[in-house]
């Protein structure tokens, strides 16, 4: 067929879906699985076409944005709970989980269509969230509230109610199955939980206000964002010592491995940056500009292009990894945080 | 259309964030705080935009068809601060500080212990889950807390003591809305942010519902003979009515000390039987000012007597400082 039919074929297949999808009532179980129903058919006949959607979290407007990664447009904007800040798969990835830091839920959604699964009450303020290695622990940092909620995966019943210093932010786990790392913004520490025990066993000085954490493939290291400098610090977390700072840009934030266990990108908030940190010389590789304060990244499968939230100008921003050049804008809702594409580049 | 202003807006205000407040805020280590001040950039902003309409489209209005002219407008001066001040952000943020701990420390607890606030959106789903539609609630649920407040601030004295300094102006203009003491506006914003949080309003479209009523109270002090006519006056606020409401003799006097302290909407007026639809622009001001009271002229100068009026309410003393 000729390309530009295939191309209008592309173009109403993706109108068709974006009224259905805005159209759908999340309540009607009948209308919902229709839409499901609808959705796996399009996703078998178009290939890969429709496993393409990124999920961009629009914080200050509590909507969440399905985008269509080839046409790069805007599918739909929908109401998801109030004040959406991050969202991640669950370790099956047959779901992505969004979580609502003002409404207490968790909004279960099909990572490849963008159809809601479900909503999950009582996960009071999950600012960050993540799974432990072994499947086995769900832990919820609480920015606002001052605590870290561990959950049993399987149901997500609260076991533990930490409390902590203040701002607890991001986290990263170990491969010991037993500790859990957070930021505590407002005290510039991290805080070292054993999730198994259920409790805080240490918090180190780090930097001001620390943000985005990331635990090194070898598990030796915990490198932490220091988002009120210009660095990432990095800690040997069984010594419990800051080993070394690498300098990156002002505002270092939060981290996206590349995939090949080596590369890990940082984004540089202040200096409109991102940082490609080489995770086994604990350097600097390389730095380049991204406009509108950077923050949350995905990284496609392929490699080929870097998705940005650009949270000072309501806009995502796309990336071309070869060229370093910005491929396109695309406009979304309010305060852009959180982004998730299903194609993604692993994460390690 | 809204989806462009949205975006030029979004444009302009990450322009000014990252070109002057984020350079300072990281060198002043308050990176913390770093979304509030993103946000706060949006309020000045909000607030410029705000008053280069008003100066667009009520200034016109107040040298096309006057009710009073004035020689001497030094009484206009201070109220022109209040604008500023109130608009650019200065005092909400000043009523922000002392608010957002209390505010937020109560909300923290109610989500710790699982208690999740209502969400306006989800009282009926399918009507309120319409952004359109989640607004007038908003907007509706909101103006009645200012009726019942603005009764209130009528009918204490102490709380009169302050609120009488936003009637104290004999020369109303658009200008005057703002004119308030600071304690006053303390009072009446936690009232709101209250009343916003047990309803459950976005903040986004908290902020919009702001914006709205803003313009709508600028207008309805303008210095101008404009009327809404029969129905248009049972419908929304206006001058004439509004007039009416700042009117010596009429404003803080009667039964209800006082008629038409709708904000925005006359219903409530008419439901509570304090509605007045006498027709005509009387002078505004206080009884008390014909016999000599002082209010002020300058800034600090009402914002000290309206502590004293309120000290020597609370201390039984004689009404004048």
């Amino acid at each position: 067929m000729p390309e530009r039919v295939l191309k209008r074929y592309s173009e109403v297949r993706l109108e068709i879906f974006r009224i259905v999808i805005k159209n759908m009532n999340k309540n009607n179980k009948l209308q919902y699985s229709f839409v499901s129903l609808c959705a796996a058919v399009m996703v078998s006949v178009a290939g890969t076409a429709w496993a393409q959607v990124a999920f961009v979290l629009n914080s200050s407007e509590d909507t969440v944005s399905l985008i269509d990664t080839k046409t790069y447009k805007e599918i739909s904007r929908n109401r998801v709970g109030r004040e959406p800040h991050h969202l991640m798969a669950t370790p099956d990835d047959k779901s992505l989980i969004v979580a609502n830091v003002q409404s207490n839920d968790l909004v279960f959604f099909d990572p490849l269509t963008g159809a809601q699964q479900k909503r999950v009450d009582k996960i009071s303020d999950a600012y960050q969230l993540g799974y432990s290695p072994d499947r086995k622990w769900f832990v919820a940092a609480s920015l606002a509230l001052d605590r870290v909620d561990i959950y049993s995966a399987a149901d997500l019943k609260l076991v533990k109610r930490l409390p902590t210093p203040r701002g607890p932010s991001h986290i990263a786990f170990s491969a010991d199955n037993r500790h859990v790392f957070v930021t505590l913004q407002n005290t510039n520490n991290i805080a070292i939980i054993d999730y198994i025990d259920q409790k805080v066993v240490a918090t180190l000085p780090v930097g001001k206000q620390p943000a985005g954490i990331w635990v090194t493939p070898d598990d030796k290291h915990v490198l932490v964002g220091v988002m009120g400098a210009d660095f990432v610090a990095v800690v040997d977390w069984r010594k419990r010592v800051l080993t070394q700072k690498i300098r990156t840009a002002p505002g270092a934030h939060n981290f996206l491995p590349m995939g090949d266990k080596r590369r890990l990108l940082i984004t540089n908030r202040v200096s409109n940056s991102i940082s490609i940190i080489d995770m086994t010389t604990l350097s600097v590789l390389e730095t380049f500009k991204v406009p509108g304060g950077p923050d949350c990244m995905e990284l496609t499968a392929d490699g080929k292009e870097l998705w940005v939230t650009s949270r000072w100008i309501q806009k995502v921003t796309v990336m071309d990894m070869e060229t370093k050049k910005i491929k396109i804008q695309i406009p979304v809702g309010r305060s852009p945080h959180g982004i998730y594409i299903h194609a993604h580049a692993p994460r390690q | 259309m809204f989806e462009f202003i949205s975006q030029t807006f979004a444009a302009v205000q990450g322009w000014v964030f990252e070109t002057a407040v984020q350079p300072l805020i990281f060198h002043l280590g308050l990176m913390a705080y770093v979304e509030d001040a993103h946000n706060a950039v949006a309020t000045v902003l909000i607030g410029i935009i705000e008053i280069a309409v008003l100066c667009a489209v009520l200034k016109p209005l107040e040298a096309w068809r006057p009710v009073e002219q004035w020689g001497d407008r030094k009484a206009v001066r201070a109220d022109v601060i209040y604008t500023w001040l109130h608009r650019l952000g200065v005092l909400p943020l000043l009523i922000f500080l002392l608010l957002v701990v209390p505010v937020s420390e109560f909300d923290a607890w109610l989500r710790m212990n699982d208690m999740v606030r209502p969400n306006i959106e989800d009282v009926i789903p399918g009507i309120t889950r319409n952004g359109f539609a989640a607004f007038l609630i908003t907007v509706i649920v909101i103006d009645f807390v200012e009726y019942v407040m603005h009764r209130l601030q009528h009918r204490f004295n102490w709380w009169w003591a302050l609120h009488s300094l936003h009637h104290s102006q004999r020369q109303m203009s658009f200008w005057t809305d703002d004119r308030n003491h600071l304690l006053d506006d303390v009072l009446t914003s936690a009232g709101v942010a209250l009343a916003a949080l047990a309803i459950g309003v976005p903040s986004s479209q908290f902020v919009m519902a702001v914006i709205a009523a803003r313009m709508i109270e600028s207008l309805s002090h303008v210095n101008a003979r404009i009327d809404f006519g029969w129905l248009g006056n049972r419908l929304l606020v206006g001058p004439s009515y509004h007039r009416r409401h700042h009117a010596i003799g009429a404003g803080h006097e009667g039964v209800y000390r006082g008629v038409n302290f709708a904000t925005l909407f006359p219903v409530w007026d008419m439901l509570f039987r304090t509605a007045d639809f006498t027709p005509g622009y009387q002078p505004t001001g206080i009884r008390d000012q014909l016999t000599g009271r002082d209010y002020g002229l300058g800034f600090w100068e009402q914002q000290w007597l309206g502590l004293q009026r309120m000290k020597n309410v609370l201390m039984g003393r004689p009404a004048s400082p």
